[in-house]
This record gives structure tokens, sequence and C-alpha cells, in this order.
């Protein structure tokens, strides 16, 4: 572990909690705070790209924003390129192998129905703006998923089914395929040669022929492969990343933040701090000074007894979350954060990311208040 | 609180009578808007007015669980795994349960399916089409999975097909294809919020949509509408701050909330009307405070003239 990798959080939660800003209004913090930070996108949605004014590519673009003082970037990956980014990466020194992939219907037809494949190619891209870059911190927004945290796994997995003998059987596939003989002679019963007929014969030759040659190439860049993904997997699991789980008062947030919760201590990192966002237990200071006033009009009165009365049942919510929350995740920090009543992205992120300045200690890996108090 | 329907009031232009719902309603948008929460609506509705409808979930079922909670027992909850999906799918391919399952058990299929997108994505949509055929004349709602990869699903038989060229993988393509993702077979219902970001990705899987399946969008359901306030508290806001006083300053506060919820419902309201101009029909379901209930969902889809 080298000791200039930047620290990582993961920001994860499942879908409408409001990570994708919180992520950026985050970033936006850390970044004011001094700290240059990157901001990674591997959800495929646009959004944060758009509130930022970023353009979705491999590179890492500045953002400019007012007082980051250039301290802030973002990366947001195209997911219909990731598996092209992914092979250029893997293939750079096996251009014969490269051109054969490139021109593998498998592979093309691969090209946007991968979604692993975008979440390591992002993280492929992390570790080398890490290497690159002189990053304090990086900020990853995941999909909003419960099995958006499983991406820190991917690596291991691939690594696994490439090195196994799935990928030696199948790149034989291609030459018995195109050796016309169906079967693997002499193997008995239900063995590999059965299935592999029984397989040609129910997807047809092609699919199998372009099976084979996919995965013999991919054996060609195995140990390029692992090497690759190693750094993003030390960076993701090592103890200068941190997870911060996010979540908002509904049933579905407070369902998909324990299971997250599970799923990140079974892999090993555990959960460093929960966001509850549409949390505010009080009303907002201009309610508190305009009720009861007699300047204010019936129609107002009646707009803001609506607005008080949703705010109510938030902050019920809300209180109702966070005593379930520290039940049932006793020891893991919880900050809550307001409901910011806006349209406009680039303000909701701006408005958060001023409440969530007096957290940021809580929220960066524990390593980093070690040494920098 | 009143929940009346966030769009009463509101002049909606004249446009031709929506085309009406398939058998499956495939409920498409990007995470968090609350999909399964309307589809579960949908189907709460389709079993109080057709005394059944079949909900179909991709995943671990929790999330439709919670949302059919009350929805009562006409509605029968369909939760689908990859791995359930993939042999129910191979079976017939292989002509048996049993050889479905000792090749996909096989130790070089399996660690492939686990990383290959594309099949499981076949097995379910097949799962989805064998559904619909054994249970003629029942409604299937399907939860899809969030926006960018649903398109992707979509698109997957017809790549399938086109590539493979023949054989009962073929066939198997074609047939998701001609029995499960053609018109009059499936509609498309997308779920939407009255937020410019959400709305901008909900045109643009509109236009995918149409560009790369053979199917079109036929309903919107904006989601989390706000309710409507007073017309006049925005004026009265705007009239205290500009009075000037100790109330000055909190007034323009309030102004700029008020503005934004009147802007949150305009937005919604302005940028789906150019679609409904284009033969799609909308539904605004409101904000709740709270979760909102199957029953609490069927009730304002069933006010908004759904299905």
């Amino acid at each position: 572990m080298s000791a200039t990798d930047p620290l990582v959080i993961v920001c994860a939660g499942g879908g409408g909690v409001g990570k994708t800003t919180t992520s950026a209004a985050l970033a936006l913090a850390l970044a004011r705070a001094g700290r240059s930070t990157l901001i990674v996108t591997i959800d495929p949605a646009r959004r944060l790209a758009g509130a930022m004014g970023v353009s979705i590519t491999d590179e890492v673009t500045p953002v400019a924003l007012a007082d980051t003082g250039d301290r802030l970037s973002a990366l947001m990956p195209d997911p219909r390129r990731s598996l092209h980014t992914f092979a250029e990466q893997l293939f750079e020194h096996e251009p014969v192998a490269k051109a054969r992939l490139l021109a593998n219907k498998l592979y093309i037809g691969l090209a946007d129905a991968a979604a692993g494949i975008h979440e390591l190619v992002a993280m492929n891209l992390v570790a080398r703006a890490a290497e690159r870059g002189s990053f304090d911190v990086v900020v990853i927004d995941t999909a909003p998923s419960r099995q958006a945290v499983d991406f820190v796994t991917l690596p291991g997995r691939l690594a696994a089914l490439l090195g196994g003998r799935t990928v030696s059987w199948l790149g034989g596939l291609a030459e018995r395929a195109n050796g016309g003989a169906s079967g693997g002679g002499g193997l008995v019963g239900w063995g590999a040669g059965h299935v592999e007929s029984l397989l040609a014969k129910v997807t047809g030759p092609v699919l199998v022929r372009d099976t084979g040659d996919l995965f013999r190439d991919l054996a060609v860049v195995r140990e390029r492969f692992v090497a690759l993904t190693q750094h993003a997997a030390k960076l993701l699991l090592g103890p200068r990343a941190a997870y911060v789980l996010v979540t908002a008062p509904t049933a579905a947030g407070r369902d998909d933040v324990q299971f997250l919760h599970k799923r990140l201590e079974k892999l090993g990192p555990g959960a460093r701090a929960v966001v509850m966002n549409r949390a505010d237990t009080v009303a907002a200071p201009y309610a508190r000074a305009l009720r009861g006033q007699r300047a204010v009009t019936p129609a107002l009165a009646a707009a803001m007894a609506v607005l008080d009365d949703e705010r109510a049942v938030r902050a019920a919510a809300a209180d109702g979350l966070s005593a379930e929350l520290r039940a049932r995740l006793p020891g893991v920090p919880l900050v809550r954060l307001p409901f910011i009543e806006s349209t406009a992205p680039e303000r909701v992120v701006a408005s958060l990311s001023v409440e969530l300045e007096p957290h940021l200690h809580t929220l960066l890996p524990a390593v980093a208040s070690a040494k920098r108090p | 609180m009143s929940q009346h329907s966030p769009s009463s009031g509101e002049a909606t232009p004249p446009r031709a009578p929506p085309r009406s719902l398939s058998q499956a309603l495939l409920v498409l948008g990007k995470g968090g808007v609350g999909k399964t929460t309307i589809a579960a609506g949908l189907a709460a509705l389709e079993a109080q007015t057709h005394g059944a409808a079949i909900f179909v979930e991709f995943g671990d079922g929790d999330a439709g669980k919670r949302a059919l909670a009350g929805a009562g027992r006409a509605v029968r909850h369909v939760v689908i795994r990859p791995i359930d999906a993939a042999q129910r799918a191979a079976a017939p391919l292989f002509g048996s349960a049993t050889v479905a399952k000792i090749v996909l058990g096989n130790f070089a299929i399996k660690p492939l399916l686990a990383v290959a997108p594309a099949i499981r994505e076949l097995a379910m949509l097949e799962v989805v089409r064998q559904l619909a055929a054994d249970n003629p004349g029942v409604r299937v709602i399907v939860d899809m999975p969030a926006t960018g990869h649903s398109v992707a699903w979509l698109r997957v038989p017809t790549q399938g097909r086109d590539f493979l060229g023949s054989g009962p993988l073929f066939e198997l393509c074609d047939r998701i294809r001609r029995e499960l993702l053609s018109p009059g077979r499936a509609s498309i219902i997308v779920v939407s919020l009255p937020e410019r970001l959400v709305i901008e990705e909900t045109l643009e899987l509109c236009a995918a949509v149409a560009r790369e399946t053979s199917l079109a969008v036929d309903r919107i359901a904006v989601n989390r509408v706000p309710v409507a306030l007073p017309r006049e508290a925005l004026t009265d806001a705007h009239a205290l701050a500009a009075a000037g006083g100790p109330l000055a300053g909190a007034a323009a506060e309030l102004a700029v909330v008020l503005a934004a919820r009147e802007a949150q419902r305009g937005e919604a309201v302005a940028a789906l009307d150019s679609l409904a101009g284009k033969e799609h029909t909308v539904w605004h379901l409101p904000l709740a405070p709270g979760d909102p209930s199957a029953r609490d969902v069927a009730r304002w889809l069933l006010a908004e003239g759904a299905p």
C-alpha cells in the first residue's frame, strides 16, 4: 500500500435516497476544506454530471465551482464505452488478440449489457487516476442498488474465472468447433463433452465458436488483468477506504441501509457512517420567524401549514428511522441532513455541502483522523 | 392533509385517445422514482377491477413484498431470481428440466452465467413470457430493473436473434420478441419525478425505447408531485419581502421555497405535456409525506383514469 494512495469514500444506498447529490455535496465540502478531491460516479445515470457541468468521459475533468480553488475534479466514465476501454486496457500489449476480440460478434453484443464490467472499468480508471494524480480523497458514488457494493469483489471473481478450468475449456470450444468435432472425444457419461455437444445444439455453432474465441483471448491476458485490478482492489478494501451508507426516512430506505450494512460487514470493510437525507427535525428559521405574525396573509399561512405538515411527517419518519438505526447499527455514527426545497440540482448540492461541513471527520476513513486531526 | 389529485384544475391540451394497455405492463424508470410502488399500485388496481393480477419482480422480493402489503390476495407476487429463471427458460431448450440443470450446473457454464448478463436477462424475460402465456386474460405487471439497464434488457432478444441466426436459442429470442416484446403484447409505463434531471432522463428513456425496441412508451406516471398551494401565496410572500421590515428576510426565503415548489409542478407538467402531445398519457400522482400503500396508489391511479 502506497502512502500516497488517496483516501476513498464509497457512498452506497438504495434508489431515491439522494445518494448522488450527497456524494457530490461531500466532494464539494472536502474540496472547500482544502483537500484535493475526485468525485467518481459509476451510476449509469447522468444526474451528477448535469449538476456539476461535467461531461461523461474516461478522463478526469476539473469541476469549476466557486470556493474549490481547482481542488475538485470529476471522473464519470460512459458505461456504453466501458467494455471497449476495458479491452484497450487489457490488450494493450497484445495487438493480434485485441484485433480478434474487437471483431468478435459476441464481444460486440456484450458491449452495453455488461453491467459489472462498467464498475470494474471505473475502478481501474480510479486506480490510474490515483497513480497519476495527487488526490487526497476520492468520493465514489455507486449504482443505486443492493448489489452496488459487490463490485469490490468483482476483480477477484473475474480473476478466478479467468484462471480456472472454465476458460481453458471454453477456449478449447473454439478449436473443437472450428475443427468440426462436436464432442470432447474420450470423455465418458455426463462429462464436459456431452455438455458441450448439448450446448452447441441449443445455442448454435456461432455462439460456441465466438465464446471459445473470446475466452481463448482472455486467457492470454489473465496476468495483465490481475495486475490491472489489484490496485483497484487494494484502494477499495484497504484501511484508507470508508463506506458511507446514504438513506432517507422511507421504508425502502430503511430496508436497503440495513441490507447494505450486513453486506459490508460480510465483505469486510463495514460501514463508517450513515447519512440520512430529508431528516430535518425543526422548522426552518424563516418559518419560525413568520409563524403567527399578523402580516402573514391567509394564503401564506395556508401554504406554510402545508409545508409544515409535510416537514412534520418527514421528521417523525426520520426520528423513527434514527432510533431504529441506533439500535440495529450500534457504533455507526448517523449524520442527519435537512430536506432542501429546490429544483436546481446545483443548489441542492451547494446547500447540502454546507450541512456536511461539520461532519467531514465522521465520514472520512479512520486513518485520516489518526494522521490529520 | 387532503390527497386530491395534483393535476386537478389544470388545463390539459386535447389529445388522441390513449392506446389501450396490453396484457403485460413493463414498468420502467431509473432507481428511486418509486417504480415498485407504482407497479404495485397498478397490480392492486387491476386486482380490484378484474379480480386478479400478477406482479413480477426481479431480485430478492423484499421491495415488492413491502409495496404490495395490503394489496389483497388477488395479486399474485412472483419473484424471479436469475438462476431459477435460467433453469426455467432452458428446460424446454434442452428437452428436460434435469438436463438443463446439469448443463447449467456444469463447472464451466455456472461461473460463466454468473458474469454473463445477457443470458440472465433473456432467461428472465422468457419467464415473463411464459407467465403471460400461461395466464391468458390476467394482467402481468413487471417491475423492471432501473433505467440504463432496462432498455438494454429489451434489446437483448433482438440482438440475440440477429447474432445467432438459427438454433433453439435463436428461436427463444425470436419467441420473446414476437410474444412479449411487440405492440399489443406489452405496454411500457415509465415512472418519473417532477425534478429537472429525472425528467431529462425520462425523455432520454422514451427516445431510447422508440429507437431501440419495437415498442413505444404508452403511459408516463409522474410520481410525488407536490400538492398545489394557494395561488396567492407566492405573490403574498414577494409582497411581504418587498415591504421591508423585520419579516422581509424570512418572507424572501419562503418565496424561494414556494417558487421552487411551483417550478417543480410546472416543470413536470410542461416537459411531459410535450410528450403527451405525442400520444402519451401522463398520470400525476401526489407527493405523500410518508410511504403510500398499494391501495393509496391504486386510488390515485384510478382518479387519473388508469389503467
